[in-house]
């Protein structure tokens, strides 16, 4: 005989659901809010702590007495140089392996299959391995010396296999009926490629760009062997040059009293990388717009 | 050479396409032979030619190493320069022994060396630019008013393990170490008759701002690092305090008259065939024309 005071089985069922569910909402919440607050957090510590010392003529002035007094002009020139160089030489080769990988393999083939795998072995090497061999290659067998040139060459092949295989991506995610309706409407493959396929693989392009372009402004160990520690205006990309992380690398590490100075670079490198960021992002939209899915 | 030029800029100020633009363009050259070629060689060291051209100094000088001394040595080739107009100095970093192994090398023409030159490098020419010193640092809140010679050899070598054996709290002593390869490293181990595995360390560290920093945080530890890193650090708030070794106040003056025990020379080394130019930044570098960019960097001037 059950007890008419019990509270009835539905209820209890539905407080027995209702648990976990909040348990579970409340958790990824949680973690959302900690990944954003870290964010703002960084942010909001660099802008405390380096945005009193900002100015326009620390963006326009030479760096004076190691760094410690003056600006980082030269630094800031050097660096998107650098990043110049990189992208100018890996983004051909990206969109290019990236097609021949999507487009051009059969899945499951052992050539795709091969480079794939080289690919991610490449992205996990540690970036201090790449600085080596730039030093050893670029900078003393080919005879670039300490330059820009070598940096930047050591870069790309640094963010290649993060761009391509973010890129494979972004054209794998195209639906096969683009493929077929492009073919039944009698269109050539470069017309099938340019017009469609890469508008639509955008995306995954942005997506690699923004986390290569991060990892190449965030490199210190592969730059010091490669571009170089000359704090100078370069006047061509055979000249040593310093990147922005390598200055706050030294104003930390190596400069009694350059905290400040360290820490406003950092926040002029962040201010930088969320420039190019948008700046991406604006280019991919209106590339998309250009392409076929949005006329 | 069409393809060099390519690659640079135009518009390079006069005077300054020296010595190694062209060896440069060589080398570019040579490059792109091999890579059309498939010719085999490295490239060719022009490095050379006349350091003076209508009596003034002109060309491009790499230094190389130490990235205690790179700081001071970009200030005093900054100043060099401006003396100079026609001369580049390219001041890089990677450590004392990458300074000595590119000066051999003839990678760089001069290396940045934070120690004495050992016997089996008496190939090459030594020239003093600065001296400084190490001192051990505790936290600034650790009551022990200072090591001898013996509690210090006790301390890193894990014998004495506690504060209290040394006159502090009765807290566990953290020992910082510097990484295999530093001059600190070295000076310290030779200083104290130490070996490398002899130490042992709960905490090894890279550079003298790490040092710093890690002592600062962590009430129980003890580490040794530049002088005058440390005056200038703890001068300026930062929780820690630097102990008398052997009686003797670790301070620049103390450095500057010699009765400091802990020191070390910063020396510019080079190879016993440098051109003018090398020789004329050398003696620049030695001189008391920068004596006051060594002290604005917390160093003192060699003793004469």
């Amino acid at each position: 005989m059950p007890d008419p005071s019990v509270s009835p089985l539905p209820s209890l069922s539905e407080h027995r659901v209702d648990w976990p569910d909040r348990a579970v909402a409340s958790l990824v919440w949680l973690v959302a809010l900690l990944v954003t607050g870290s964010l703002l957090w960084i942010v909001g510590d660099l802008a405390r702590h380096g945005a009193p010392e900002l100015s326009w003529s620390f963006l326009t002035d030479s760096p004076r007495d190691a760094g410690r007094a003056g600006g980082i002009l030269p630094v800031v020139v050097s660096t998107l140089m650098i990043l110049g160089i990189c992208l100018a030489v890996s983004l051909p080769m990206d969109v290019g392996t990236a097609i021949f990988l999507a487009e051009f393999t059969r899945t499951g083939g052992l050539l795709a299959h091969f480079v794939r795998r080289s690919l991610d072995v490449l992205a996990g090497v540690p970036s201090i391995v790449f600085g080596l061999f730039g030093n050893a290659f670029f900078s003393i067998y080919l005879g670039m010396g300490f330059s820009i040139l070598s940096g930047g060459l050591t870069l790309a092949c640094m963010v290649l296999p993060i761009l391509i295989r973010s890129t494979e991506e972004g054209f794998r995610s195209v639906p096969d009926e683009y493929r077929k309706a492009a073919a039944a409407l009698g269109l050539s493959q470069p017309a099938t490629l340019w017009q469609i396929l890469l508008p639509v693989a955008t995306p995954g392009l942005v997506v690699g760009l923004i986390l290569g372009v991060g990892r190449a402004l965030a490199e210190t160990a592969a730059l010091l062997f490669t571009s170089g520690y000359v704090a100078r205006m370069p006047s061509s990309v055979l000249d040593s040059g310093r990147t922005l992380s390598i200055h706050i690398y030294d104003l930390a590490m190596n400069v009694p009293g350059g905290e400040s100075n360290a820490y406003t670079t950092a926040l002029v490198l962040i201010t930088l990388l969320l420039m190019i960021n948008v700046l991406t992002f604006w280019i991919a939209d209106r590339w998309l717009h250009r392409g076929i899915t949005h006329r | 050479m069409l393809p060099a030029d390519l690659f640079r800029a135009p518009g390079r100020p006069g005077g300054v396409k020296g010595v190694v633009t062209s060896s440069r363009r060589t080398t570019l050259g040579g490059l792109l032979t091999l890579v059309l070629f498939g010719a085999s060689g490295g490239c060719d060291s022009a490095r050379g030619g006349a350091p003076i051209e209508d009596g003034r100094l002109q060309g491009r000088i790499a230094i190389t190493g130490s990235s205690t001394v790179a700081p001071l040595v970009g200030e005093i080739a900054r100043r060099f320069e401006e003396e100079y107009p026609a001369v580049r100095i390219d001041v890089q970093t990677g450590g004392t022994s990458r300074g000595i192994a590119d000066v051999r090398r003839e990678i760089a023409e001069i290396g940045m060396v934070s120690r004495v030159l050992r016997p089996e490098e008496a190939d090459l020419l030594n020239h003093a630019i600065a001296v400084d010193g190490i001192a051990f640092i505790v936290h600034s809140k650790n009551p022990v008013p200072a090591l001898t010679h013996e509690e210090i050899v006790g301390i890193f070598t894990g014998e004495t393990r506690r504060w209290s054996e040394v006159g502090g709290g009765d807290r566990e002593i953290t020992v910082v170490n510097k990484a295999d390869g530093r001059a600190t490293l070295e000076l310290f181990l030779s200083h104290f008759e130490l070996r490398g595995e002899e130490v042992r360390p709960s905490v090894i560290i890279g550079d003298n701002q790490q040092g710093i920093r890690t002592v600062a945080t962590s009430p129980d530890a003890v580490a040794y690092v530049s002088i005058g890193t440390a005056s200038f650090e703890s001068s300026r708030g930062t929780a820690i305090r630097l102990l008398p070794v052997d009686g003797v106040d670790p301070t620049l003056e103390a450095l500057r008259d010699g009765t400091y025990p802990l020191t070390r020379p910063l020396n510019l080394v080079s190879r016993a065939d440098s051109n003018l130019l090398v020789e004329a930044f050398l003696a620049y570098a030695a001189s008391a024309e920068v004596h006051d960019l060594v002290e604005a960097q917390y160093f003192v001037p060699p003793v004469e």
